[in-house]
């Protein structure tokens, strides 16, 4: 998979996973302390932040893979900045981000509009509350209050992830540092 | 003895914790999870140096995450025999894994880890370079960080005061500092090819990450530890 991306991109992929690795550790903390509050429900509405590299880089380089790997990536920084929440958070990672890479392969690695990343983070929404609901032990709890969790979990990564994502994304075009990337060969051509 | 957990390959460390922790998913129980916490506690009392002040810390807010799920846990559980119970397992497991994941992070040093991950655990040294890369690049992000907002601040952006606003106006320092990231990771990618880094997976290391026998006693016990809180889980008391 990796024998077609030049090692810009994947230097790339990672200072990004740098930059929110430190954001997602900041969101980390911020839901920590409302979750003492109002229990693990706390942590739905902003997961769609968790998503949203996933996006940014497959938005750029465009390239099977560049939704899974700076996902992946981001969680081993967080790991190595020694959070507390430690090894658990790559498996979290890997899984999010085959979330979002299962709706960009979906479409073929044609697709780059704002339905297909609002969908994308929705597929991120959906593979992570899979795994949540087998380690946190959501079948203790009511179907009802899970589903309330479930429903806000996807609208968060569809609209952080996916609007958020997307116009990340365009501000970073308008600066033309992204000269050289797939995302401006191809949308020269649209 | 006091270092085996420091001693331990990273990867093994890391593959155990991982099934470990996918163990525990299974058990609703209040003694699995608990005697499993005490357990990992202990192993970093034998056989880790562990700065306990900052352990106390950071474990502070999983402890405080653990309430948040008792009490969900009781007001919103599914109906069940034992609903006690289970609200003080599933709080007990927040814990559990908290110790777990502290033990990683406290005795395994970052670049170790990845050295590991690519030897033992296959991952491609394209990856795995551009993981450190983007490692050592931390302080310098800090850096950046610090100087956009001042030169925004200079040019009279205000910061605005209330927690949401300020998360919204994150993008007018995200944006410069992502687009700095772009040109950063070009001129890095340059100057690793100029030294002749081809990404191939049969490279030669000049630090080896080894298995050695700590590995084998650390998995042994970590496994018995699995297995007692099991057990316990089986004979303990049902709470009510």
């Amino acid at each position: 998979m990796l024998k077609s991306w030049k090692l810009k991109e994947v230097v790339l992929m990672s200072l990004f996973a740098v930059v929110f690795g430190i954001i997602y550790l900041m969101f980390l903390h911020l839901g920590n302390v409302w979750a003492a509050v109002i229990g693990p429900i706390a942590y739905e509405w902003i997961f769609g932040i968790w998503f949203i590299v996933s996006i940014i880089v497959m938005a750029i380089i465009r390239k099977p893979g560049a939704a899974v790997i700076p996902e992946t990536m981001a969680a081993a920084i967080e790991v190595m900045l020694g959070n507390a929440v430690g090894p658990r958070l790559i498996l979290a990672g890997v899984i999010q981000g085959l979330g979002a890479e299962a709706v960009f392969a979906a479409t073929g690695y044609k697709r780059y509009n704002l339905a297909v990343f609002m969908m994308a983070g929705a597929g991120a929404a959906i593979f992570s509350f899979v795994y949540g609901y087998l380690l946190g032990g959501f079948a203790a709890l009511a179907p009802e209050y899970v589903l309330l969790m479930f429903v806000i979990r996807v609208m968060s990564g569809a609209i952080i992830a996916g609007i958020g994502g997307k116009y990340l994304v365009d501000a970073l075009l308008a600066t033309g540092s992204l000269r050289g990337y797939a995302i401006t060969k191809r949308d020269a051509h649209a | 003895m006091r270092q085996w957990l420091h001693r331990m390959n990273p990867s093994i460390k890391f593959v155990i914790i991982t099934i470990s922790m996918m163990t525990m998913a299974f058990f609703f129980n209040p003694w699995t999870p608990l005697v499993f916490f005490f357990g990992v506690v202990l192993f970093q009392l034998a056989f880790a140096k562990v700065s306990w002040k900052i352990w106390g810390l950071m474990m502070l807010p999983f402890l405080l995450g653990a309430v948040g799920y008792f009490w969900t846990t009781l007001v919103f559980g599914n109906d069940n025999a034992d609903p006690l119970g289970t609200a003080l397992s599933l709080s007990f497991r927040v814990l559990a894994f908290s110790s777990l994941s502290l033990l990683f992070v406290f005795t395994t040093k970052p670049v170790d880890f990845i050295l590991s991950l690519m030897q033992q655990l296959r991952l491609s040294p394209k990856i795995a370079y551009s993981i450190l890369v983007g490692y050592q690049f931390l302080p310098v992000l800090k850096d950046e960080f610090v100087q956009i907002q001042q030169a925004q601040e200079l040019r009279g952006i205000v910061k605005p005061k209330s927690p949401v606003k300020r998360v919204l106006t994150m993008r007018h320092v995200l944006i410069p500092m992502l687009a700095g990231a772009v040109r950063k990771a070009e001129r890095t990618a340059f100057a690793m090819e100029a030294r002749g880094f081809t990404g191939e997976s049969d490279r030669t290391f000049y630090r080896r990450a080894a298995i050695g026998r700590t590995d084998i006693w650390m998995t042994i016990m970590f496994l018995a530890l699995v297995l007692i809180s099991i057990y316990a889980g089986i004979m303990g008391p049902a709470i009510q």
